[in-house]
């Protein structure tokens, strides 16, 4: 069983990868509104944080991080994570990388879910489109 | 002269930048009846290929892409 959920083969399944974190908050906006412009086009959006990617969905952390914009006004990145799950993009975690930074599933806000590395690679043999950051 | 297209909703996303235009439109369309036409408004320099791509992607159809002064028009006919 898939991690996707779609069965209808019109639907496509498109999956984003974050590796980046607090390190580099200029980098961690864009996979989260990518992911909510396309699945604002009716295709099915996940994406899985590693690395450092879990940085990006772990609580308190989406006021922390701000976008840095030139001239000042940088937007917190909880504006970006809202919108794409508002829209119904799926976060998705896997256990290394959360033991990597001390996290626990408690650490993660609501919505975040559990895979494995398993089900990370059939995902992307399903998925029409695998784009990394 | 161009046919007038009668809209059934107008959205008005002036101001608004990517994505927010394409997931208010993909909101709204979803409220509208097969058949229907929303109007959307747009000046994000990047809507007019963001709103073509979305129409081919999603099946809804794009009548009619348009400029007037610095503000993008777009029609789009629910599928």
């Amino acid at each position: 069983m898939s991690v996707w959920k779609t069965n209808d083969p019109e639907t496509r399944k498109i999956l984003y990868v974050q590796t980046h974190g607090e390190k580099d908050p200029e980098r961690t906006a864009t996979p989260f509104f990518l992911a909510t412009a396309g699945a604002a086009m009716d295709n099915e959006v996940c994406i899985y944080f590693t690395m450092n990617g879990p940085q990006c969905v772990a609580k308190g952390n989406g006021d922390k991080i701000v976008i840095p914009r030139k001239g000042g006004n940088g937007k917190e990145l909880k504006f970006f994570i809202d919108q794409a799950l508002e829209i119904g993009v799926r976060l998705l975690v896997c256990q290394p990388s959360l033991d990597l930074h001390g996290y626990t599933m408690d650490d993660m806000i609501e919505g975040v879910e559990m895979i494995g590395g398993a089900a990370f690679n059939d995902m992307a043999c399903d998925a029409d489109a695998v784009i990394g950051f | 002269m161009n046919e007038v297209i009668k809209e059934d909703q107008v959205l008005d996303c002036s101001g608004m930048l990517c994505p927010i235009p394409v997931v208010k439109t993909s909101k709204a369309i979803k409220e509208l009846q097969s058949g229907q036409i929303l109007k959307m408004i747009a000046t994000d320099p990047g809507a007019p290929p963001d709103m073509e791509a979305w129409s081919r992607q999603t099946g809804n159809e794009l009548l009619r892409s348009t400029t007037e002064g610095d503000k993008f028009i777009f029609f789009l006919k629910k599928k």
